[in-house]
């Protein structure tokens, strides 16, 4: 089986997570080329084709004429199946390829078994077997579930064109909002999820924080309802953390979340379910209503 | 301006899932269903942008599914497009990406939309393919993940999600499809008398025969709930004793407490 | 025989339950507990610009016309977050019920937009006295006629939404010499009428964001266009809307019950003991069997009286049956779910210790249990004699 891999750069760097379609290609047992629009500058340690093309000219986000360059570069490696991470990146990209090769899209994958590929569903609360029945494939896996695989060495590089215009003009990035934290260097961090119910409550949950020494998290639908700071945003799209101690407060545990926190040392859970997704990852999972329990932790804390 | 926003009827996130007889899928006896979250989101930009350009725009929301689909439709109506068209298929929740895909691109081809807004995935399946493959079938331009949009009638100016909170902004040319990320806008709640007001709203039934004409490309295999991380403890009772537990578990397997 | 709700009020039922999950029960406690009614009137005119105010009015005056299936729905799937705002919201379409029924179209021009809207936070229905409670046919405030229009002199007790209302419906004595009950008559009065002074706020077990207040009518002159229906006339009136209103309350009760034992099966199902889950044992099954069984009676019940009432058909046994039932289901419901919660039911950290001071009052205001036994009874014997 022969897998062209699907890096990404942002703002003229390679993504780390590159590396994970090089532990997802190890587990599948895959030859492996790599696609990357980028640059000389910056690539990755790894011995293959390297198809290259100059994000200079072909840009960091542009769909369509990233998909002729992915489609080529499928033609020629002849490979099974195409992967990329299921990031803003990949899951744009993705489907495009597939409508191109007329190809099965298996989207964000987190295992693989003998009958397909395991994938997540229903906010995480199952998990479908997928298995493709077109002659090739794409594939997008999820961000954090494959180990990174840096295999070292320098790759041969084959330098990819494509003419053609594009219906789609990048106008450049926005940067975040202004982090009043990182929370990436944080030893500990108390998260606070949908189940606090209610704005007045994300002080007992910062109180919880303070009394470990740590910092306030917050899952997305928290800091969409406006009741903590982006700033404190762990998830794919805020910030990814692995602390020594990750207390999830109320946090149902949505594969998005999930995927920003399950590599943190020790993970405590405090959910009124005991069904909750975020139970997967848990190392502790304290059944009770966080409204008991974490005034009572704070204040034992505080002895 | 001729605007399309295609929604699906997803149950209730809340819901405890169990596998149906034929083990691929959900058992949807006991599940409440209602309109996919990133879907309103569509909905309220779709309505938004009818808004600004008043009776020049017409706004079609679609759905396929059985006959509950009709409730999600209602509800878009409600919430301010024009007209709605629900593509009956009692199938619906068995077909692959690529068939929905397919089913709506045949709708949607040579009826001239300028714009189509669909949700960034869905809550159920989350395979964010949909909407990017009705794109493709239709040859028109194609963003996704968009948490900021405007639109002066020619292009549209989108502001996608990225990692990390980063934006990228992005400037389409007309005809185009934009996938909604979930804080795009604030959707409205259906008032009252809009939601009575949108029975008399057209909605046309089309039966799925005459839009599908292909198979899928993917199969489920198994649908099944995940494993349990060997090594996860469950604790319960009361909270104080709760409390004492934690302190010891945390002494001993983390270095934050000592 | 058809015993779902239609896509649209399935639609209402949602929203509903939206809004209330969404802005009303995070403030809830907070209601109950503080004085502040900040949030409590936003989330009324918020309520008012869905539509929530007058949901079987019609219309051209401001309605949703969705019906009395989608009001009770409504109310249920409020009161299960906030009882406060489920009286507010049953009294509040009652008022505009009451307008559209018997109002001349000055009035229902002028008043019943003006509630729906959420111009007028609120309506409020004044009726009972220190001295007429269950009998409203021996009232003792008085309207006289004088000159172009009428000078009220009483007080009124237990009035809803008094503090806060932009209009009262008053019953007022106008031939005192008349047979009882046939001597009364309707006023609109606006708010900020001379004389009309909004008296001592009772000081209630719960629903405690929904004021209750006296309301005193010192030489308070109305003019003459302020009568509603026919002079000495308005009795008929009051007992005729006061079934409608039934059907709310018999509704926010349902849902008082169901909020109560849903929280306290959630519990139970996490709550161990003696090794098990407290659910396991049999003799809590039977509470929360028993208990779910008569939420469901009382919901069947509601639906009859409302689908009835919107058919136009005789309705008010159906909904005295409903009402009496579904609010006695409610407190016995409340009850349960505190059995089931043990030690902690009976704090204020769990919501059901709310829920039950909330529920207690449903089978006193619009109409006592012996009240609707009264009606009940003497509607089935009229058929025996």
């Amino acid at each position: 089986m022969k897998a062209l891999l699907v890096g990404e750069y942002r703002e003229g760097n390679l993504l780390d997570t590159t590396y994970e379609l090089f532990g997802f290609a190890d587990q599948l047992g895959a030859e492996t080329a790599l696609l990357l629009v980028g640059s000389d500058s910056r690539l990755p340690a790894w011995v293959g084709t390297l198809y290259l093309a100059d994000a200079a000219q072909y840009g960091e986000y542009n769909p369509e004429l990233h998909t002729q360059l992915v489609l080529e570069a499928v033609a020629r490696e002849s490979a099974d199946c195409v992967v990329f991470l299921h990031s803003s990146y990949g899951w744009d990209l993705a489907p495009r390829v597939a409508a191109g090769l007329k190809a099965a899209q298996v989207s964000e994958i987190i295992g693989i078994r003998e009958e397909g590929f395991e994938v997540g569903c229903c906010n995480g609360k199952m998990r479908r077997t997928v298995k493709p029945a077109t002659p090739s494939c794409v594939l997008t896996i999820q961000a954090g579930a494959f180990p990174q695989l840096q295999p070292g060495g320098s790759p041969t590089i084959i330098r990819m064109e494509t003419a053609g215009s594009s219906s789609l003009e990048f106008m450049g990035y926005e940067p975040a909002e202004a982090k009043e934290l990182n929370l990436t260097r944080a030893e500990v961090i108390v998260t606070a999820g949908r189940g606090i119910g209610k704005k007045e409550n994300v002080p007992l949950i910062a109180a919880l924080a303070k009394a470990l020494g740590g910092e306030l998290g917050a899952s997305r639908p928290v800091v969409d309802a406006g009741w903590v700071p982006h700033g404190h945003q762990v998830g794919t799209t805020g910030q990814s953390v692995s602390p020594k101690l990750y207390v999830a407060c109320g946090v149902s545990g949505a594969i998005q979340h999930l995927a920003g926190m399950k590599k943190s040392e020790f993970i405590l859970a405090i959910n009124k379910d005991k069904e909750a997704p975020i139970g997967e990852v848990a190392d502790l999972l304290v059944v009770a209503d966080l409204l008991q329990f974490v005034p009572a932790l704070t204040a034992r804390l505080a002895k | 301006m001729k605007i399309l926003v295609c929604i699906k009827q997803v149950p209730d996130l809340e819901s405890r899932f169990k596998p149906n007889g034929s083990k691929l899928w959900y058992d949807e006896a006991d599940l409440a269903f209602r309109m996919n979250e990133y879907d309103e989101y569509a909905v309220e930009q779709a309505v938004r942008l009818r808004e600004q350009l008043g009776d020049a725009a017409d706004v079609t929301v679609l759905s396929i599914g059985p006959d509950r689909v009709g409730e999600a439709l209602k509800k878009a109506m409600a919430m301010g497009c024009d007209r709605a068209v629900h593509i009956a298929d009692p199938d619906a929740l068995l077909r692959d990406p690529w068939q929905i895909a397919s089913i709506i691109a045949s709708f949607a081809g040579g009826r001239g939309f300028d714009l189509i807004f669909t949700g960034m995935q869905s809550q159920d399946r989350g395979s964010a393919q949909v909407g990017v493959l009705v794109a493709e079938l239709l040859g028109i331009s194609c963003s996704t993940t968009l948490v900021g949009f405007a639109c002066d009638g020619e292009y549209v100016i989108a502001k996608r999600e990225l990692e990390g909170g980063i934006k990228g902004v992005v400037k389409l040319r007309l005809p185009a499809l934009v996938t909604c990320q979930l804080g795009l806008n604030v959707p409205r709640y259906p008032t009252l008398p809009n939601i009575m007001k949108a029975k008399r709203k057209e909605l046309l039934v089309i039966p799925v025969a005459e839009l599908l004409a292909t198979g899928p490309v993917a199969a489920t295999v198994s649908f099944h709930p995940p494993m349990r991380k060997g090594s996860g403890m469950v604790l319960e009772g009361d909270v104080s004793t709760l409390v004492e537990q934690v302190i010891g578990i945390l002494k001993e397997k983390t270095a934050v407490l000592r | 025989m058809d015993l779902d709700l239609t896509a649209e009020q399935k639609l209402i039922q949602e929203t509903a339950r939206d809004f209330a999950r969404a802005e009303l029960e995070p403030v809830a406690a907070q209601l109950d507990q503080g004085d502040d009614r900040t949030p409590f009137l936003a989330n009324l005119k918020k309520l008012a610009e869905l539509g929530f105010m007058g949901l079987n009015v019609k219309e051209c005056y401001g309605g949703s016309e969705a019906g009395v299936i989608a009001f009770s729905v409504a109310m249920t799937e409020i009161a299960r977050s906030c009882a406060s705002t489920a009286v507010t919201l049953s009294v509040n379409n009652m008022v505009c019920e009451v307008i559209q029924a018997v109002g001349s179209e000055e009035q229902k021009r002028a008043y019943i937009p003006r509630i729906c809207s959420g111009d007028y936070a609120a309506g409020s229905f004044a009726l009972t006295e220190s001295g007429a409670g269950s009998d409203p046919s021996g009232m003792t405030t008085q309207a006289v006629a004088d000159g172009d229009g009428f000078v009220l002199n009483g007080a009124k007790l237990f009035i809803t939404s008094a503090p806060y209302a932009g209009l009262f419906v008053v019953w007022a004595v106008t031939d005192r010499e008349a047979p009882k009950g046939k001597g009364i008559s309707c006023f609109l009065v606006e708010a900020g009428s001379p004389g009309l002074i909004i008296g001592r706020e009772e000081k209630k077990m719960g629903q405690h964001a929904s004021a209750t207040n006296e309301l005193l009518f010192d030489n308070c002159r109305v003019p003459a266009t302020a009568l509603m229906g026919r002079l000495n006339d308005g009795f008929r009136i009051a007992v005729g809307e006061l079934a409608g209103g039934r059907i709310g309350i018999g509704s926010l009760g349902l849902g008082i019950g169901l909020a109560a034992m849903e929280y306290a099966t959630r519990y139970a199902t996490q709550r161990s003991q003696f090794g098990q889950k407290i659910s396991g044992f049999q003799a809590l099954q039977w509470i929360i069997a028993d208990s779910f069984t008569e939420l469901e009676a009382a919901r069947l019940l509601l639906m009859n009286a409302a689908f009835k009432k919107e058919q136009g058909k005789p309705f008010g046994k159906e909904a005295s049956m409903a009402k009496l039932y579904a609010t006695e289901a409610a407190n016995r419901a409340c009850y349960a779910a505190t059995q089931l919660l043990g030690g902690y039911g009976y704090t204020r950290d769990f919501p059901v210790e709310r829920y039950t001071r909330d529920a207690r009052i449903c089978t006193i205001y619009e109409g006592t249990s012996e009240i609707q036994r009264l009606i009940i009874a003497r509607e089935i014997l009229r058929t025996f004699s």
